[in-house]
């Protein structure tokens, strides 16, 4: 896999290699979480738009 | 070309830098930055990040570089009115500035954009908002990337909100030491044992350590194994950061929550005359930039904002911060920051050089400095002579008003009660022959049911 130019900060090799392993593993979360919302849609559910996320929940 | 100065904090970033010509700001964009800065706009994030405040907005100067050799752009950023530090913010405020660095780095991700940084440092308040003051913090993003920033994030903000959070408020002082944030072997060191059963905390800061440490010299690969690092686990690692500062709290303990000022000895007649006539006197002089020395939850502060300054209000209490901070939030109140400053102490000149954060004083002078009831904890609690406070009053600014408050009264009685009195000269005739050789007295004024003295002092 290639990334684009490399960092000018150094990530750090514990930090890369851990952030990988937990975001994987949060991957799943949102991933369920899209499919659950495409479900609720579905069956007539709203459909919460992710823009409006972010607005609610700025600080 | 005329005269341009870089500026001395910024170095780390090649692509870019800011710096001064003829007293104005601007930034240099280089152009290995090309694509990330044209992307930026083009996406249309540069304006949705402005338009929600999370951005500092800037125009496109028609200047000539600094560096014309690597130049793409020069722009010119709007100049933030007084410029603050993590460690002189409190908890909300540092929590407010972690928020906005993940808000805006998930409205990034949809413009397959990803913040290179996160620094607590490239947070400022603009309107009494937290706002990014880098616009070159911006990279491209591509699936199966990781985000360089982890670490600084965890660092900057989640490492030292959890301090506080959970150990003890006065915590963020480690900033002060560690220039580039928080080292998470620290961190977890100090935090209790609880914060392990806490998912968020026990991942970004205690496995995080560790990882750190056993990886140390590990020969990493800048590349996660394929189909790992997807967008979802991306988004998924921001928004779990997200909810792990979300669920951190600090309330203030042992302060009276809106009523910090049933605690002095003045009464409502005395008080009322003070604010009027800070109020007055604030308005005869217009000032741009006034600094309130000792300023507790702002009351005063207030009185110099609505003379038209942009007003910081700095107090030693991080629960009269927190407050007036919480105030200022649910007001909307646009020329007030207020800063935890301890001013026996305050903030020096910190990092590479010492000239990466300037100090205190090297950040005015103000136009206006109010130092109201502050005088006897400098002068007695803290042995200041006099004269050396009007040396330091008279640095920091070009008008003062000052409240003498005089050894008859009873938090006066209350300092002096358990030590000796090795102020002779700390009397209202001694005040103002140490602040003479500095200050010449506009306005003096003895304040209603009151044995207080407010003066209006300029510079000489």
């Amino acid at each position: 896999m290639n990334f684009s130019p490399l960092p000018y900060l150094d990530p750090g090799s514990g930090s890369f290699i851990l952030q990988i392993v937990i975001a994987s593993l949060l991957g799943l979360g949102i991933a369920l979480r899209a499919s659950w919302s495409r479900i609720k849609t579905l069956f007539g559910g709203k459909a919460k738009t992710e823009d409006q996320d972010d607005e609610t929940k700025d600080a | 070309m005329p005269d341009s100065e870089q500026l001395a904090a910024s170095f780390r970033d090649p692509s870019g830098f800011l710096f001064t010509r003829a007293g104005v700001l601007l930034r240099q964009v280089n152009r290995s930055y090309a694509d990330e800065y044209t992307r930026l706009h083009e996406s249309g994030l540069y304006d949705k990040l402005v338009k929600a405040g999370l951005l500092i907005p800037h125009v496109e100067a028609d200047q000539p570089p600094a560096q014309a050799e690597s130049a793409f752009r020069v722009i010119q950023p709007e100049r933030v009115a007084f410029i603050s530090y993590p460690y002189e913010w409190s908890f909300s405020q540092l929590k407010d500035a972690a928020l906005a660095t993940l808000s805006i780095q998930k409205r990034a991700l949809k413009a397959d954009m990803s913040l290179k940084d996160a620094s607590a440092y490239n947070i400022q308040f603009v309107r009494g908002k937290a706002t990014l003051i880098d616009t070159l913090s911006f990279g491209l993003y591509k699936e199966g990337q990781p985000w360089d920033a982890y670490r600084q994030f965890c660092q900057h903000f989640l490492a030292p909100l959890a301090l506080m959070a959970r150990v003890d408020v006065r915590l963020n002082q480690l900033l002060r030491i560690y220039i580039d944030g928080v080292p998470l072997d620290l961190a977890s060191r100090l935090l209790p044992f609880s914060t392990r059963l806490d998912f968020g905390l026990l991942t970004h800061i205690h496995v995080h350590a560790s990882a750190q440490t056993r990886y140390a010299d590990a020969d990493v690969k800048r590349e996660a194994p394929k189909g790992q690092m997807t967008r979802n686990a991306f988004l998924g690692l921001i928004e779990s950061l997200e909810g792990t500062v979300r669920k951190l709290e600090w309330k203030p303990a042992g302060t009276e929550w809106g009523n910090y000022y049933g605690i002095t000895n003045y009464t409502d007649a005395a008080f009322e005359h003070k604010k009027q006539l800070v109020g007055e006197w604030a308005a005869r002089v217009q000032p741009a930039l006034a600094w309130d020395l000792g300023a507790n939850n702002g009351v005063f502060s207030r009185q110099a904002a609505a003379a038209g300054a942009y007003t910081v209000a700095f107090d030693v209490d991080p629960a009269a911060v927190e407050q007036n901070y919480r105030q200022i939030k649910a007001e909307k109140e646009q020329t007030l920051l207020p800063l935890v400053l301890d001013l026996t102490n305050p903030s020096p000149a910190l990092g590479w050089a010492n000239r990466e954060r300037d100090s205190f004083t090297q950040r005015g002078p103000a136009d206006l400095i109010l130092a109201l009831a502050v005088i006897h904890h400098l002068a007695i609690s803290n042995n200041v002579p006099l004269p050396q406070l009007a040396d330091f009053f008279a640095e920091a600014g070009k008008r003062l008003i000052i409240e003498f408050v005089p050894k008859s009264d009873s938090q006066v009685k209350k300092l002096l009660a358990t030590r000796l009195d090795i102020f002779p000269t700390y009397t209202l005739e001694g005040f103002e022959a140490a602040f003479a050789p500095r200050f010449r007295i506009l306005e003096k004024i003895n304040l209603r049911e009151s044995e207080r003295t407010l003066y209006f002092l300029e510079v000489r």
